[in-house]
């Protein structure tokens, strides 16, 4: 994947109308609801997009991610609220084929016909745009050059990922929904991904992703949106959801021997063999232990600091009832 | 993007026509390297007709074949039938299959337009048609059938048949939840109107083959059967059957659709 995108240009007069206004905001839900008979699958979600972010929708199985995107997508009507891609209702008929063309989507389901090649599975969805990327930048863009002739059904799981990947770039779109992009992938190849989508950051794209892989969404998202039963429990960025941030750290270490939670210079509770203090003032505190151990002579091995990570977040926040850790974060 | 990324890219707002033959020349591309589309499609009626000639070629003009040879019957039957199987079955197979495995899906999602992708397939099915009553037509002629002369009224028949087997089994995808039960669904409806259609062999009851007048198959048997062996011209009373039946079709499947393989 060492083909660079090209920047968005600052527009040379444009031959063409000019579609709308400037808009900062390229997704605006507000108050959807959806329910498949008696089963409220999106209760009440509402958040935004701007251009050229990156945000992640998170949540268990069920929690309405796949309706809510669907309904982005215009693939599903919704019951009520209101919702805005790039200035346009996805539910209404007019102007949804300029919204198709606007837009790239990479779908859950591995969707490419067999006996085709690679170039020409992407040379035909190139043919239903008005401005494609070439095929050649975009087959190296995924990491398949090489593989141009191979036929679609001899490829690996990973490469026909790679392909639907393609397959959602090839109309160069300005907002592009990614659901689960990296699932069945292996390190190497989920690490070219997220620079792929780095990459397409870089070059203005914004992006709506889903993804179960909680070290995804940390790596790529300026935001998170965490659902849980149809509504938003948590939103921000993902260092700081749910309060992540403002959460106790915990310092960790196996508890020399001979020695009690007692004679530790701070308090401390012992867990197992190890002891474990709570902390809201982790610098100064690992100062006095460090210097208390280096004077003391003992090793503290095993030491580890660390604040509760994105998943202890998310686990907290979807188990039983699903209460907002940070009210003030909630966009209920 | 909007206009200013456009703007930057080579434009290519294609024509109508054009989006079609793209369309029609990867349907193409994607069928004939199917081995098993292209058997069923062409290796199924050009043997069927072959054994019908080795069997029948000898029985010359009877009542019992309504007045021609043996395989002036079969020939015409046997070409609606490959037309049956590469628009209505393909179609009802294949489109049930694309969408569960979210190829409709996809596509929607392009900016392709919905009649555009319908009216490929179509062109593609009836190419595909074309090339199968060649054949046949082929096979017929090497046991003696008279080439037939009516190719304008044989063509009108051949759109005309496959645009309403291919709105069929379109309506018929439409309808089907799961691509599992597509090809079952698809041959149960198709085998006994066959038999009753006198594909196989001559119905001689009057009773019968005025119920399967109002049916599609036997129209367009007796559609065929005219320009391919009587030498007659285009069948109007029976073309017209044949296009309320397109009709029907197209109004199920254009009501009842689905692209996304979630059920709405």
């Amino acid at each position: 994947m060492r083909t660079e995108l090209t920047t968005r240009a600052a527009p040379a007069a444009a031959p063409i109308a000019q579609k709308g206004p400037f808009m900062p905001h390229a997704i605006i839900v507000a108050g959807l609801r959806k329910s498949y008979g008696s089963v409220q699958a999106v209760r009440d979600v509402s958040f935004s997009v701007r251009g050229g972010e990156i945000v992640a929708l998170l949540g268990p199985n069920g929690a309405g991610k796949t309706t809510t995107l669907e309904i982005l997508e215009g693939f599903r009507a919704r019951d009520g609220g209101a919702v805005d891609v790039l200035g346009r209702d996805p539910g209404g008929k007019s102007g949804a084929r300029e919204l198709r063309e606007r837009t790239g989507l990479v779908l859950q389901d591995i969707a490419v016909e067999p006996y085709l090649t690679v170039r020409e599975t992407i040379a035909r969805q190139a043919g239903y745009y008005q401005a494609p990327r070439a095929v050649p930048e975009v087959i190296s863009l995924v990491g398949l050059a090489g593989l141009e002739r191979r036929k679609v059904r001899a490829l690996s799981g990973g490469q026909k990922r790679r392909l639907d990947l393609a397959l959602g770039l090839i109309g160069d779109p300005e907002l592009l929904y990614l659901d689960e992009p990296t699932t069945g992938f292996d390190p190497a190849a989920r690490q070219d991904a997220w620079q792929l989508v780095r990459q397409l950051r870089a070059a203005g794209t914004t992006i709506l992703l889903t993804t179960h892989d909680m070290a995804e969404a940390q790596a790529l998202a300026d935001r998170v949106v965490l659902l849980n039963s149809g509504l938003v429990v948590a939103e921000g960025p993902p260092a700081a959801l749910g309060g992540r941030d403002a959460q106790r750290t915990r310092i960790t270490f196996a508890l020399p021997a001979g020695l009690s939670v007692a004679d530790l210079p701070l308090p401390a509770d012992a867990r197992g063999g190890a002891a474990v203090i709570e902390t809201t003032n982790p610098t100064e505190d690992l100062y006095q232990l460090t210097s208390w151990a280096t004077h003391r002579g003992v090793a503290l091995s095993a030491l580890t600091v660390d604040r509760p990570s994105l998943e202890d977040v998310y686990l907290q926040l979807t188990r039983n009832g699903a209460q907002p850790g940070a009210p003030e974060r909630s966009t209920r | 993007m909007t206009a200013a990324a456009l703007a930057g890219r080579p434009q290519h707002r294609r024509s109508n026509l054009g989006l079609v033959t793209h369309q029609v020349g990867y349907e193409q591309l994607s069928f004939w390297r199917n081995p098993q589309s292209a058997v069923f499609t062409f290796v199924f009626p050009v043997l069927f007709v072959t054994i019908m000639g080795a069997l029948f070629g000898s029985v010359g003009k009877s009542s019992y074949f309504g007045g021609l040879s043996a395989l002036q019957y079969y020939v015409p039957t046997i070409a609606a039938l490959s037309v049956l199987g590469s628009c209505y079955g393909q179609l009802a197979v294949a489109l049930a299959t694309r969408r569960q495995n979210g190829i409709l899906k996809r596509v929607r999602a392009t900016p392709l337009p919905a009649w555009a992708y319908f009216t490929g397939l179509l062109a593609h099915c009836v190419l595909v048609s074309l090339v199968d009553i060649a054949l046949i037509v082929g096979v017929g002629g090497l046991y003696g059938v008279p080439f037939p002369s009516q190719w304008l009224a044989i063509t009108l028949t051949l759109v005309l048949g496959a645009a309403c087997f291919c709105a069929l089994g379109v309506a018929v995808a439409s309808v089907i939840s799961n691509a599992e039960a597509a090809p079952a669904v698809a041959q149960l409806v198709l085998f006994p109107l066959l038999f009753l259609s006198g594909t196989y062999m001559p119905i001689h009851s009057q009773l019968l083959n005025q119920i399967a007048g109002w049916l599609p198959v036997r129209p367009f048997n007796e559609a065929l059967t005219g320009p391919l062996s009587r030498h007659t011209g285009a069948d109007w009373r029976h073309l017209a059957v044949l296009a309320a039946w397109g009709a029907v079709g197209a109004v199920v499947a254009i009501s009842r659709f689905r692209w996304n393989p979630r059920p709405e």
